[in-house]
């Protein structure tokens, strides 16, 4: 039976006729023609990467951010419009570029805002007073300020009952095509540039480094074909800072490039956001990093020695300029630890720069240096760098690895994220290239050392024999880090899951009391441990009441503290507003508002608070014991790295024992003023708190509503007759605390149960009040 | 008057600007360490010896 020929879609066969097209150009050629090709350029070839690794990573950048808790809710359906508009998002925003508008379902803009000035992360705004019954929408246009991506966003809530037909916008990127252009470029070479530096200084050198070559130690044909890539590389990495500059300000300002060019806009992303500050640092590092090469090609001639001290010092400049892609990474949103997640980002990232960089530059730097060799000769000159490569190498990959599983584990938090979300999607597809990199990248390990896995590779010998020619392998390895970059672009451009307790919809506590003939309800958002605003409402027979003054006080019983009286604003529409961060844990919390009326009378709400940890806003979180381990993995990785160096540093230590002794002694000395330094602080700064605020003795169980006002007065009148006004105003001091009112009452009033003492209190509180 | 900003201002906690300058320093200070070291330090090729004896040994080889 013959057999059914394959389908394949014409776009398909289209891409793959192109893609093998452009592989078979750059990495297909015969062994022996490739190293010694006149074909390609270096210009064409360096441009070929590029064109391939943009081909691959290009597609819409997301932003990294996400929306944590909103008040209100999406589609929301309120009994009456809040006073304010609260949005919390788990990355600051930039305050110059981020606002929000509120509409009605006509269209007509309602209300603005941005984000607030006390907390970067929250996106904010007042409402207008007596918004009618409907529809209203807020669109977002957010600019996160770690990768500066700019989001638009809607969403929706209703006032009355829900409206058909009204619905909000998904969030949408605005990032663009010259985005991914100039994240390439400026990606693809800088890793280059620093796997070309420390590849020089690292690998060729020790592997071919000779002092008849004053001018670099290399010959002059390796040394021209090093300089000619730094030199693109710098001209590259050069081009994609600028088109980044213009890219952010055309995003941030909504501008074309002509606009952004003729208005200078660039100019106030530059200085006034923190994309500004990474790119300012990212060009004063290329600077360094340029002028080091053109001061190595000036003096080139001569003072030729000087040529190698410039070349390798600017490794350490480039390792610097990575740290920036780090600091505007995932890592930086990171609910656990950012600056740990920052400092495992750059270790991979450097890990990731010199073998992915340096194996780009092995690959240009061979077919010069070969050339002219033939035989053993270029046989034995290979394997002396490769030798040298992958012992490196290997050191980069378990960092690499380590570092790895450290970041995904910091944003997969279940099983199910890594096949159940785009990021979880992306890295697997990373994972799976990595897996086949390192494969190859084993072979060659395995081939240049076979004397020492003889036992091992038996069975593979004739795989390893394969490999013995390297060329065809190395161009192999080439290509899949070209695709192992491409899906680190597309991985960094991924937005990560969002945690599960995100978006967790816990209404914020609400609860009202009559007062007289009006009801007074008060609702604290969102409720939790943290900044909240109270919200006082006060209505009569339902109908809202304004014109009152209203002063808010937040109590913690248990801790016997009271929070200064805070004056409500008067938001319209018997809403009275306020705010603060008296909630600073959670547990039994007091609210205590007085209303005094236009007749000058002052009547007092209160309310009682259960207090939960949950309905705060999560802008971090503990690790779990998965990224425990992942630390210690990476903490044992750098480690290991490290073993080598502390060999060469111990053998040069002078082990003397009155050497051995005094640096024991300085250790031991460091360490125990250090723990007493930390003890000192900590007590102290424990000893500041219990005199500031000591635990009371007795707690105060009534709560100081109207009621136990009324009662107070009562019984002051009655019990209380004897106590001099005098002794009873110093007490009545604004920090005097409850438990020392309560023994006062005590000693001047006679007959009084606990309870009746704490009414007392509660009444005597209001006279200084 | 806007003045070059080369700081993360303050986006990751009130220290971040401290650590990334004190990062920035000792990077520096390492990259004119090497530089000093590079400068002062004899080629890694003994001059005296002959290129025939380096070409044996596996992690070197000269391109001469």
């Amino acid at each position: 039976m013959p057999r059914r020929p394959r389908m394949r879609s014409r776009h398909l066969n289209s891409f793959l006729s192109t893609q093998q097209t452009v592989l078979h150009t750059l990495f297909s050629l015969h062994p022996k023609s490739l190293v010694l090709s006149p074909f390609l350029s270096l210009i064409t070839r360096y441009a070929l990467l590029i064109t391939i690794f943009f081909l691959l990573s290009v597609r819409p950048a997301l932003a990294h951010g996400y929306l944590l808790r909103s008040i209100p809710d999406d589609y929301a359906v309120l009994e009456r419009a809040p006073a304010r508009l609260q949005y919390w998002f788990s990355e600051p925003l930039e305050p110059d570029f981020s606002s929000l508008t509120v509409r009605d379902q006509a269209g007509h803009r309602l209300a603005s805002g941005g984000p607030s000035p006390d907390n970067p992360s929250l996106l904010t705004a007042r409402l207008p007073r007596g918004l009618p019954d409907g529809a209203y929408i807020v669109d977002m246009r957010l600019a996160f300020a770690s990768d500066g991506h700019v989001v638009a966003q809607s969403r929706v809530f209703f006032v009355g009952v829900a409206v058909g037909g009204v619905s909000g916008q998904a969030a949408s990127d605005q990032a663009n095509a010259l985005e991914a252009l100039w994240r390439t470029l400026t990606l693809a070479s800088t890793l280059l540039l620093f796997g070309l530096f420390t590849l020089y200084a690292g690998v060729l050198l020790p592997a071919w480094g000779s002092p008849a070559y004053r001018a670099g130690s290399l010959p002059p044909r390796v040394m021209r074909r090093l300089s000619a890539v730094i030199a693109v590389s710098i001209v590259v990495a050069l081009l994609g800072n600028v088109l980044a500059l213009l890219q952010q300000a055309m995003v941030f300002f909504n501008a074309d490039i002509a606009q952004v060019i003729s208005g200078q806009l660039w100019s106030a992303v530059r200085v006034g956001t923190r994309f500004g500050d990474l790119w300012n640092a990212r060009i004063v590092l290329l600077g360094l990093v340029a002028t080091a090469y053109g001061l190595s090609l000036y003096f080139r001639d001569e003072q030729p020695e000087t040529v190698r001290p410039f070349w390798t010092a600017s490794a350490w400049a480039m390792a610097l300029l990575l740290a920036t892609f780090s600091v505007g990474s995932h890592a930086a949103g990171s609910l656990l630890w950012p600056w740990i997640g920052i400092l495992v980002d750059w270790l991979h990232i450097l890990a990731v720069g010199f073998w992915a960089g340096g194996l780009g530059g092995l690959t240009l730097v061979l077919p010069p240096a070969l050339a002219p060799l033939a035989g053993d000769a270029k046989r034995l000159a290979l394997l002396a760098a490769l030798r040298r490569f992958s012992r490196v190498a290997v050191a980069c990959v378990v960092l690499v690895v380590s570092t790895g599983l450290y970041s995904a584990l910091n944003w997969l938090y279940t099983p199910a994220d890594l096949t159940g979300t785009t990021y979880g999607g992306a890295l697997v597809v990373k994972l799976l290239l990595v897996a086949g990199l390192l494969l190859v990248g084993l072979a060659h390990h395995l081939a240049l050392r076979p004397e020492r896995y003889r036992r091992w590779t038996t069975a593979f010998n004739p795989l390893i024999q394969r490999i013995q020619s390297f060329i065809p392998t190395l161009h192999l390895e080439a290509a899949l880090v070209i695709l192992v970059l491409a899906s680190v672009g597309n991985l960094s451009a991924t937005p990560v899951p969002t945690p599960p307790f995100a978006q967790q919809s816990i209404p914020p506590p609400s609860a009202a009391q009559p007062m007289g003939d009006l009801t007074v309800t008060m609702t604290i958002t969102p409720g939790g441990p943290g900044v909240n605003t109270y919200d006082t409402l006060v209505t009569r027979g339902g109908q809202p009441v304004d014109g009152l003054d209203v002063r808010l006080q937040i109590a913690h019983p248990a801790r016997d503290k009271r929070g200064g009286w805070l004056t409500a604003e008067d938001a319209d529409s018997g809403l009275y507003v306020a705010a603060g961060a008296e909630i600073d844990r959670d547990g039994v919390w007091w609210s205590l508002a007085d209303i005094t009326l236009p007749d000058g009378a002052t009547r007092r709400a209160a309310f009682a608070w259960t207090i939960t940890p949950d309905a705060a806003i999560i802008q971090s979180r503990p690790p779990n014991l998965l990224n425990l381990l992942a630390l210690l993995v990476v903490v044992g990785a750098v480690g290991w790295l490290l073993v080598p160096s502390a060999r060469r540093v111990y053998h040069r230590l002078d082990l003397s024992p009155a050497a051995v002794t005094v640096a024991v002694g300085a250790v031991v000395a460091t360490v125990i003023f250090t723990v007493l330094g930390v003890v000192l602080i900590q007590s102290t700064q424990a000893q500041y708190d219990a005199t500031l605020n000591p635990p009371p003795a007795v707690v105060n169980t009534v709560l100081p509503d109207e009621a136990s006002l009324q009662r107070g007065l009562s019984l002051y009148t009655k019990a209380c007759a004897g106590w001099d006004s005098a002794s009873l105003d110093n007490l009545l001091q604004p920090r005097s605390r409850d438990e020392t009112l309560f023994a006062a009452v005590g000693d001047h009033c006679s007959g009084l149960t606990d309870a009746q003492r704490w009414d007392v209190v509660n009444y005597l509180r209001t006279m200084k009040s | 008057m806007f003045s070059p900003v080369i700081l993360a201002h303050g986006a990751l906690g009130p220290w971040d600007e401290l650590i990334f300058l004190g990062v920035s320093v000792i990077f520096l200070t390492m990259m004119g360490i090497s530089w000093v070291r590079s400068r002062t330090n004899p080629p890694l090729d003994p001059p005296t010896a002959s290129s025939t004896a380096y070409a044996d040994t596996p992690d070197h080889y000269r391109l001469d």
